[in-house]
């Protein structure tokens, strides 16, 4: 019967038979050995014990967890505000959603600033669908008017 | 860039140069073809935009004068947008840019615009 061993990085632990090993709380990156591996080897990558790894989700890669931190933040971009659309339809589409897309930018900076990653990317789509909203009723307006213009001259007025 | 990317890009070129050949031949002031500002229409008082489309017809005639009269707004307008584009396209802007991007284009920046182009919707009103 084959013996594993298993180590936590100081202290060795075995003999056990594979059903034993089964029951430890090993992970992937436990190094095991057994007579024939020769050297200490992740637990994942032994073909016998990749079974029990099957239910376990591989490790999550860490994050920063000082993401948040303002210095951090000052060298980032924040994600796109919207401003300078927002900026020509209140401009040209003389719409009150331009001016809606502006306090949406100021949204989208200040949570950002604040730490807020998540709500500054919500206002910033929010920002998005007000521009494009309001761009394409532009445009619509502005067609639906030529269409009458036209219409009516054609029909004599 | 695929090619649908490429259409549309081509679309919208076409699209502008139509427009500015358009917006540079006819004076928008008196045309019945130039879309007029519903804002305008239902209350009679002119909104932050208004003159925007004559301000575009003489800046297309290098007449900045008359555009500055039209519209002042959008003529001071159009040097923040260009650089607005410019910071917006930039994938991975330096220290540097991201410090003026927070001057120019931040939460306090933001705010003046929007003071700066309600005071004119209420001044060019009053006057």
């Amino acid at each position: 019967m084959k013996k594993y061993f298993y180590t936590d990085g100081t202290n060795n632990y075995g003999p056990f038979t594979l059903d034993e090993l089964k029951e430890k709380k090993i992970s992937r990156e436990t190094k095991i050995w057994f007579q024939e591996l020769g050297e200490w080897k992740p637990a994942g990558e032994v073909s016998e014990l990749t079974e029990i790894f099957k239910l376990v989700p591989p490790p999550i890669t860490k994050t920063n967890l000082n993401y948040n931190s303002m210095e951090n933040l000052n060298n980032q971009k924040p994600p796109k505000t919207w401003l300078v659309e927002s900026i020509l339809v209140t401009l040209f589409c003389c719409l009150p959603f331009g001016i809606a897309g502006i306090v949406n930018a100021a949204k989208v900076e200040s949570r950002f600033y604040a730490g807020d990653i998540e709500g500054a990317n919500r206002s910033s789509a929010d920002a998005k669908k007000w521009t494009t909203i309001s761009f394409w009723i532009g445009i619509a307006v502005g067609v639906i008017y030529l269409i009458v213009v036209i219409a009516g001259a054609a029909s004599g007025y | 860039m695929d090619i649908r990317k490429i259409l549309k890009w081509c679309i919208a070129i076409i699209l502008v140069t139509i427009l500015a050949i358009l917006y540079r031949t006819y004076n928008p002031n008196g045309n019945v073809y130039f879309p007029k500002c519903p804002f305008r229409e239902f209350t009679g008082l002119k909104c932050p935009g208004c003159g925007s489309q004559r301000a575009v017809h003489y800046l297309l005639n290098f007449d900045i004068f008359n555009a500055i009269k039209e519209n002042v707004i959008l003529v001071l307008s159009i040097p923040y947008i260009l650089t607005g584009l410019v910071f917006d396209s930039l994938k991975k802007p330096n220290e540097n840019i991201l410090k003026w991007r927070k001057i120019l284009f931040g939460r306090k920046a933001i705010f003046v615009i929007l003071s700066i182009i309600i005071a004119f919707w209420i001044l060019r009103n009053i006057k």
